[in-house]
């Protein structure tokens, strides 16, 4: 067997393999919000809430649902006067989706001006405003206030924090990156402040170092929606003059099991600033899908009608070539449904009616590459050339081509996909791929399927030949 | 010769440069009446653009998506999404805009078809899905992507390609728009994404021809630039058109058997998008991108020049 027959059959087998295997796998593309449903999240904000600040919110979970990975194409809109409604399609970790969602991501850093180990506050019994009378804690945490505030350890046992107001706050935040770090063997967010938040972290550290090693004061309290996430004590080596400069800080994630996705996960909600609103889940529901498997069936039987018309036309233009063509289409669509299927699986991409047609008119358009491919050969073979040497110099040129129209595609793909949000990054995803394969599919099968056809009767032979179409 | 045979060998002797002030007549009316339709009819937004309005009840009668769409569509209320809620217990309907009378109307039909009681039905306003961030972003993205294909043709083959494929690329989707406008179809976001498609394509059949024009300058130096782009589009007419029509199969089958026989009208505001625009791509590509390349490159000097040669070549072998 020559090296181009190998070649082709491992193709093949990867194409139409890769397809059998995700159906037999059930990893089938997953469906969007309109043809499979999804989960209905009722968002709750104070009455009298301002509607801008709603229109804010709503933004701010976007880019948080965006940045979350998992979920695709999600559905936000303001409903009434303050409610917001946030509909994800078929969420794996659904719980951790609506934490996502709508945490209000209030982040402060305070200082500590006491700690009382044990779960209840010295305050605990004494009727004060604000606080629970058995726990002694702060019921509402104001970050502009002092506040009483539990804070758990695995290894140190729970102490109760009393914190003053915040020092340092969410909006002091340029970017906050999830890390591992190997030095401590933990999970950790490092946060890249503001010039203005470096030198308030410098002023709060400063302030903290100018007590002993040991005492409580040296520690700052990271508050994330009234509960501590970690409460580090600056190094003995802090000068108390200038504090910890250069503006970075690191939040060090407790040592669960989920560090490192609640270190993402922080990391993320931080990144995108706290909801200007405290907003309360008040329903979470099972959402049936808005078009159903009909519109689906009707999509695919009429694309695959109008795909069975472009075998028609490929195989009366250009004949044996089209045949070639048409098996190269199908190893097309059956990479871009596997990748479809891959990429649900571990990133919960999910298609929607407008992108299982945008498949189907994909497929249309990447006869594209093939059409000017054999223009290429029909126009090489009347100017002389053999048909052996007609279908390897033809492919030079028209790839040259291809190359030129696939890079304009895969500009726009690539810059949707880091611009755009929402429906259209779906696009772009979708785009992305089609155009890769296209490139891809142009190289390993086309190539070699017509260097494998052109010494045989089909490419010189009667009227189902190259030469027949060239004639 | 046949006229399909001329056309499979690339030997078709069209004038397309030489007509130009006909194709461009052509393409101005279609603007000129995109545009005035704009205005005047104005795009039907969809609920995800420009919000509505929501209904929500119980579902004792256990209605399904099905009955109840066709229930409000008979009392004039089209173009709403319905979903039922923790598998059919209530239902959820989203609206575009209604008068009064309307949406009293639609809750009849609602509580009707669900078995539910007037007073259990809510009203509430919906704001859009696709806000104002999601359109803000996508147009960003979009005008990066315009300079960045700039560059690209500019640098892979020439500033003025560039410039005539992104005057082909507004002149389709000017159109496209344009028979929205007139047909009063509403626009999804699934609009929005056909339109980019249409975007991709019509540049995709540029760069195509473009490519061509300019693998014949570097071969010919005895015509003038015009010539040359005749010569490159009756090479690649057959092509074009066999793409064309290769694309076109698919989202006319869907357009037709799709939305109209199948009866999937969500289909509609998709595949109207594309089948417009991947037409207009098609004939700005041949029609409108090409004779606006030549008419630009012949006013260059150097090509000016070999213009009056050839005129003066010709006029003495004439003598």
């Amino acid at each position: 067997m020559s090296r181009r027959l190998v070649g082709l059959l491992i193709v093949l087998a990867i194409a139409w393999g890769g397809l059998a295997a995700i159906v037999a796998t059930g990893t089938t593309p997953r469906l969007g919000l309109d043809l499979q449903g999804g989960t209905s999240v009722v968002l709750t904000a104070p009455d009298g809430t301002d509607p801008e600040l709603l229109d804010v919110a709503t933004e701010i979970m976007t880019r948080r649902i965006e940045g979350f990975g998992n979920v695709q194409e999600p559905d936000i809109a303001i409903s009434g006067d303050n409610t917001v409604v946030v509909q994800l399609p078929g969420v794996e970790d659904e719980q951790r989706a609506i934490d996502a969602v709508g945490a209000t991501g209030l982040l402060s850093f305070r200082p500590v001006l006491d700690s009382t180990p044990g779960e209840t506050g010295p305050l605990a019994g004494s009727d004060t405003p604000g606080i629970d009378s058995q726990t002694g804690l702060t019921i509402e945490d104001d970050i502009t206030m002092e506040a009483y505030l539990l804070q758990t350890d695995a290894q140190l046992g729970s102490e109760v924090l009393h914190v003053g107001p915040a020092a340092l706050e969410g909006g002091d935040v340029a970017e906050a990156i999830p890390i591992f770090s190997t030095q401590s063997g933990q999970w950790a967010v490092s946060l890249n402040l503001t010039t203005e938040g470096g030198q308030k972290f410098a002023d709060l550290t400063a302030a903290a170092a100018s007590y002993p090693v040991g005492d409580p004061r040296r520690q700052i309290a990271i508050v994330l929606d009234g509960e501590v996430v970690s409460a580090p004590a600056v190094n003995p080596d802090v000068s108390p003059t200038t504090g910890i400069s250069g503006g970075q800080a690191l939040i060090t994630m407790s040592g669960s099991q989920d560090a490192q996705q609640e270190a993402q996960d922080l990391a993320l909600t931080l990144r995108y600033g706290s909801l200007p609103v405290a907003f309360e889940v008040s329903a979470v529901q099972k959402v049936s899908a808005t078009l159903g498997t009909d519109s689906l069936r009707a999509g695919i039987i009429a694309g695959a009608l109008g795909l069975a018309l472009v075998a028609i036309v490929l195989l009366l233009a250009y004949r044996s070539m089209g045949l070639v063509a048409i098996a190269g289409l199908t190893v097309f669509a059956s990479l871009l449904v596997t990748l479809f299927g891959l990429l649900g699986a571990a990133q919960g991409l999910t298609l929607t009616l407008a992108g299982v047609t945008g498949i189907i008119v994909s497929v249309g358009i990447t006869a594209d590459s093939y059409i000017v491919y054999y223009e290429r050969i029909k126009e090489k073979i009347r100017d002389g050339l053999s048909v052996e040497d007609a279908t390897e110099e033809g492919f030079s040129l028209a790839f040259r081509t291809i190359l030129t129209a696939d890079t304009v595609s895969l500009l726009a793909a690539i810059l949707l996909w880091f611009l755009a949000v929402g429906a259209v990054k779906g696009f772009a995803i979708a785009l992305g791929m089609a155009t890769v394969l296209d490139i891809f599919v142009a190289r390993t099968y086309t190539r070699r399927a017509m260097a494998l056809i052109a010494p045989t009767r089909l490419g010189k032979g009667g009227w189902f030949s190259i030469e027949g179409a060239a004639k | 010769m046949s006229v399909y045979r001329k056309l499979s060998r690339g030997e078709t002797e069209i004038d397309f440069v030489g007509h130009r002030r006909r194709w461009f007549t052509i393409s101005a009316i279609a603007l000129l009446i995109s545009i005035v339709a704009l205005f005047v009819f104005q795009l039907n937004l969809g609920i995800e653009f420009v919000g509505g309005v929501g209904l929500q009840g119980p579902n004792p009668a256990g209605a399904e998506v099905p009955e109840i769409r066709s229930a409000l569509a008979d009392v004039g209320v089209v173009d709403a999404t319905i979903q039922l809620l923790d598998d059919g217990a209530s239902v959820r309907v989203a609206a575009p805009e209604l008068d009064t009378a309307t949406e009293v109307a639609a809750v009849d039909a609602l509580g009707s078809v669900t078995g539910a009681d007037h007073n259990e039905i809510s009203i509430s306003a919906v704001g859009p899905t696709f806000g104002s961030l999601i359109a803000k972003r996508a147009l960003i993205a979009l005008a990066v992507f315009l300079g960045a294909v700039i560059l690209f043709i500019s640098w892979r083959l020439e500033f003025k390609m560039a410039g005539a494929g992104i005057a082909a690329l507004l002149h389709d989707i000017v159109i496209t728009v344009g028979v929205y406008a007139i047909t009063g179809f509403s626009v999804t976001p699934a609009t929005v994404v056909a339109v980019l498609v249409v975007l991709g394509y019509s540049l995709y059949d540029t760069v195509v021809v473009f490519d061509k024009v300019e693998e014949l300058v570097e071969i010919e130096d005895r015509k003038t630039y015009s010539e040359i782009v005749n010569d490159a589009m009756n090479s690649v007419l057959a092509r074009s058109l066999a793409t064309s029509l290769t694309s076109l199969l698919p989202v006319g089958s869907i357009l037709i058997v799709g939305a109209f026989v199948l009866g999937a009208p969500t289909l509609l505001d998709f595949a109207l998008a594309l089948f417009v625009g991947i037409a207009a791509g098609t004939y700005s590509s041949i029609f409108i991108a090409s004779p606006l390349l030549a008419t630009w490159k012949e006013k260059e000097p150097g090509w000016v020049d070999r213009a009056e040669r050839i005129e003066r070549r010709s006029k003495s072998g004439r003598r």
